[in-house]
């Protein structure tokens, strides 16, 4: 397949707005400037095209929910705040074309008729930010936005906001809460941002890859874009491959490609010529698929159907030399810590899963335990939670049980009793009062 | 209106009202723990699941409104487990403390652990604590108990939305995340101890109350708080003739779920008492007498030639200052004066989280004035006493501030003073007759509030020593005095009897007064909007 997202990476000075130029940038913006908002919506929704942050949510659709009839301003964000353990995607667009993705929010925001965008990119991307200023800075300069861009009359700007480096504030209202200067706190839904959002109007909230199609979309037709991938699952995708495979990195390839031709054409391969043990498809929130579903394709529904789900397209591979219970107990270390802490499930279910099964880990497990943890992941998930973080760590409880669970039993069986606890020896009183025992 | 079935009970309530309250109204009760009807609803404990026939998640009843034909199970097995889980992941870090935990028998997570909980628990792993976060006194009244914290924000949403100070805050995250004060200053803010009221477990508890009782001793009678001319509503907690505390009791138009910590403090000094007995202060010292030596020694002294005064007391309930009306205005014609101190500025949010600030520092002197008796100001009092030399009745040495005083007390030295008390003043030291008069517990009584709310504050305890409430001094004295009026009259019969005679204050009866939260008095509408 052609680069289309990536198409500058091998270019020098890809980053700069002359570049982009060059290359046809900005040309969309263009197009969709004198098309109407609505014939843009649905130009996205006919290309199929789904949320890339993990979802899997159709973008135009999104878009329609905002009421077009609502007197409060609008608001769209692009959700830069990749903190998915075994993401690198958002960063990689950032570093090699940002102005295809401030194309992207320009023409979204004309879709749902916003004329302010927030960048919400995460507290760690400090060069990504810098990097996004001066793009902004650029486009600006060039009129692409703030008065009157392009002489059309359109209003838009867009400022980069920092996060403080929260996962949670990936979780679209956290994130909202986070841009509005509270704590990172996922709100209640309904109401749905697209209703009540940022300030309390109307708010469309999409991932960076997600903007970055629209561009693309727009200029080269719904029917092109659609084209590409499977149906219900098209266009580029990227996948962020980590772990034991000789060539790591972000890789730009049509949606429902198979997992083994990612890894093994792609990736060049298992590092060592080790045997695949098992993979994550789409960020460690993912349930785990053992070695014998790499013939799954790589898109949305196909995931779904083979009990995970394709998420951000972080692909993390493990070869048959990892401890599975290890890995669990790394996953949920991060989950523990970056629960939020607000609604009960997640706070408490969290840190016990990771407490049991740092146990067994160290040789204390208890038969017992297996049992625990799926009882905490069946009731810390599937809406017991107020946001999807209680599914994010269950997901991998119940899959790493599912596929791995002989490990964990193996671990349990060679385990040592817990140490005992000295427990006080209260005397006992004989004679009167023991009602003559 | 809509027409919700909750567990095959029609109810019909108003659009938009949530599930727990619809619930409520059919007579079930759906557990909770974060939401708190005066409070925002923030659905994070996760404890209040409730089915929604034809949904396939559960929802959380704090948070979803109720619709037209909806059909909701509260108990339904998939509600049960859900909940018995969430008790679980309540539980699985909760000290379980209760032996020693002053919240116990008033504890939300006991409750709904008894009712929903498991009989056991998983957790086998050390529990999380906070050390240094176990006994810790944030404010002056408010212990903190982080361990036995779960989370539920309750507190913090009180300092937001109802003291609206901020002072309480939320720090760190996930599992480790605590309650802290807003940059550690001291949690003190007028109403700090409604933070503990909300608390619904034991993180939070009242310093002056922790360890002086068990909740489930305590009787509770409901009153209304003495501090001052708004009148929150107050449950009297009380324990073998004992106060021990006022809690909050609610009133929508009032006080809403709160009280200030004035007011709640003032709970344990209602079992103050110096005076037991009817007693004379003559050439040989004090002397004790019965109540009815002490009557003729009053009917005696108001037959003096020279001019009798009467200082009357806003505090008293609207019964005593009726018949004091009656005994001395009307029927003897001496002049009655009843002194308002206006020092203190207090505020109250009530249900609809609208400010009332009060008006004065008495609980009754809108209903002094709605009786027809006098108000006057320290100077009108001063004025009253310089002019005469005669007797003087003083219905509760605490009337003013400055009665109080010692310059009250040097001012009338030498003239006969017949006052009512239960702590001593340096007046009442020297007064001629001293009456016991029975404490804010344990008198029944109405009273109204500035906001024209007439409110029966019932008898906790029965009257220590030889105390009787105002009234029943006075209606002994009306009988001594020839009124035809029965002497033997409760203050509920009394109450009819003003109801009958003064207009603000017609229909009512303690019966309505005691069903109905504030009735307000006739004539008085449009100060009951003030605020």
């Amino acid at each position: 397949m052609e680069p289309i997202l990536l198409r500058a990476r091998d270019e020098a000075n890809s980053r700069s707005i002359s570049t982009y130029l060059r290359l046809g940038g900005y040309g969309a913006l263009k197009k969709a400037l004198i098309m109407d908002p609505s014939a843009i919506r649905e130009e996205v929704k006919n290309a199929g095209l789904r949320g890339r942050g993990g979802a899997g949510f159709p973008a135009g659709v999104k878009w329609g929910f905002v009421p077009q009839d609502s007197p409060k301003p609008k608001y769209l964000i692009c959700n830069a705040d990749e903190s998915e353990p075994g993401t690198f995607k958002d960063r990689e667009i950032i570093h090699v074309d940002p102005h295809m993705l401030i194309e992207g929010i320009i023409i979204a925001s004309y879709a749902i008729s916003a004329n302010t965008a927030y960048i919400y990119i995460r507290g760690e991307f400090v060069e990504e930010a810098e990097i996004l200023e001066r793009a902004i800075a650029e486009a600006y300069k060039k009129k692409y936005l703030g008065r009157n861009i392009l002489t059309t009359g359109y209003d838009l700007d867009v400022f980069v906001h920092r996060g403080a480096g929260a996962y949670i504030c990936g979780e679209e209202t956290a994130l909202i809460e986070s841009i509005e200067g509270k704590r990172g706190l996922p709100r209640l839904k309904p109401p749905f941002p697209a209703v009540v959002g940022v300030f309390g109007c109307p708010t469309v909230v999409n991932n960076v890859e997600t903007l970055a199609c629209v561009p693309h979309i727009i200029e080269r037709g719904a029917a092109w874009f659609a084209s590409i991938g499977r149906p219900r699952n098209t266009g580029p995708k990227l996948f962020c491959v980590s772990g034991h495979v000789n060539r790591p990195g972000v890789y730009e390839l049509p949606l429902g490609v198979t997992f083994r031709e990612i890894i093994e054409e792609h990736c060049g391969g298992m590092r060592d010529g080790k045997a695949l043990k098992a993979f994550i498809p789409g960020g460690s929130s993912a349930p785990v698929l053992p070695a014998d579903k790499i013939d799954t394709a790589a898109d949305f529904d196909a995931v779904a159907e083979a009990g995970s789900m394709l998420g951000s397209g972080g692909l993390i591979v493990m070869d048959e030399t990892v401890d599975m219970v290890w890995a669990l107990e790394n996953l949920l270390t991060f989950y523990a810590h970056e629960s939020c802490g607000q609604c009960t499930p997640c706070r408490e279910g969290s840190d016990w899963a990771l407490d049991i099964v740092r146990r067994i880990r160290r040789g204390h497990g208890r038969p017992a335990d297996i049992e625990t943890l799926q009882r905490i992941s069946r009731y810390a998930s599937q809406g017991m939670t107020i946001c999807p973080l209680g599914d994010a760590f269950c997901g991998p409880i119940a899959s790493f049980l599912n596929h791995f669970g002989h490990e964990f039993k193996a671990y349990i069986n060679a385990a040592a009793p817990m140490p005992e606890k000295k427990l006080p020896v209260l005397p006992v009183r004989s004679g009167r009062g023991t009602f003559g025992l | 209106m809509v027409t919700v079935t909750i567990d095959g009970h029609e109810v019909q309530i108003a659009e938009g009202t949530n599930i727990v309250e619809a619930a409520l109204k059919a007579g079930i009760e759906v557990p909770t723990y974060c939401y708190h009807p005066g409070l925002s609803v923030v659905g994070q404990c996760r404890i209040c699941f409730v089915e929604i026939e034809d949904q396939p998640r559960l929802v959380t009843a704090c948070s979803t409104p109720v619709a037209e034909g909806m059909s909701v199970l509260t108990a339904s097995e998939r509600v049960n487990e859900a909940r018995a889980a969430v008790m679980e992941f309540l539980l699985e870090n909760h000290p379980l403390d209760c032996p020693v935990c002053d919240q116990a028998g008033e504890c939300y997570l006991q409750d709904y652990s008894f009712e929903h909980g498991l009989d056991t628990t998983h957790m086998v792993d050390e529990r999380r604590t906070f050390p240094g976060f176990e006994r810790r006194l944030i404010g002056p009244h408010v212990v903190q108990n982080q361990n036995r914290c779960i989370q539920c924000t309750r507190c913090i949403r009180f300092t937001e939305e109802i003291s609206g100070t901020g002072d309480l805050t939320m720090k760190s995250r996930g599992n480790h995340s605590y309650i802290d004060t807003f940059n550690g200053e001291p949690y003190d803010n007028p109403w700090s101890a409604c933070a503990a009221d909300v608390c619904p477990v034991g993180a939070l508890t009242v310093k002056e109350f922790r360890f002086r009782a068990r909740v489930w001793h305590l009787e509770e009678t409901p009153s209304v708080c003495p501090g001052c001319s708004i009148g929150c509503n107050v449950d009297l907690g009380h324990f073998k003739g004992v106060v021990y505390r006022f809690v909050p009791r609610h009133n929508a138009e009032i006080n809403g779920w709160w009280m200030c910590d004035y007011g709640r403090f003032l709970a344990e000094s209602l079992n103050a008492r110096d005076i037991e007995q009817p007693a004379r202060t003559g050439d040989q010292g004090a002397a004790e007498m019965s109540w009815s030596e002490a009557i003729d020694e009053i009917t005696r002294l108001l037959s003096s030639d020279s001019e009798v005064q009467v200082v009357a007391s806003p505090n008293l309930p609207n019964e005593a200052l009726f018949l004091a009306k009656k005994v001395f205005a009307d029927h003897l014609g001496v002049r009655v004066l009843t002194p308002v101190y206006r020092g203190e500025n207090r505020r109250m949010k009530n249900g609809q989280r609208q400010w009332i600030a009060n008006v004065d520092s008495h609980p009754n002197s809108t209903g002094a004035r709605l009786i027809g008796l006098p108000i006057g100001d320290q100077d009108a009092l001063t004025t009253m006493l310089g002019s005469s030399t005669g007797p003087l009745v003083v219905l509760d040495n605490h009337a003013h501030p400055w009665l109080q005083t010692e310059a009250a007390a040097e001012m009338l030295k030498g003239r006969p003073v017949i006052a009512l008390g239960r702590t001593h003043t340096p007046l009442s030291r020297q007064a001629s007759v001293l009456l016991p008069l029975a404490s804010w517990a344990e008198t029944d009584g109405t009273y109204t509030s500035s906001t024209g709310r007439v409110q029966l504050a019932q008898r906790g305890l029965f009257p220590k020593a030889g105390a009787k409430p105002a009234s029943e001094a006075l209606l002994l004295l009306a009988a001594r005095l020839g009124l035809e009026i029965d002497p033997g009259l409760s203050p509920r019969a009394l109450f009819e009897e003003l109801a009958a005679e003064v207009p603000a204050f017609a229909g009512m009866t303690y019966r309505r007064l005691a069903g109905e939260p504030g009735v307000p008095a006739l004539g008085l509408e449009e100060v009951a909007h003030v605020g």
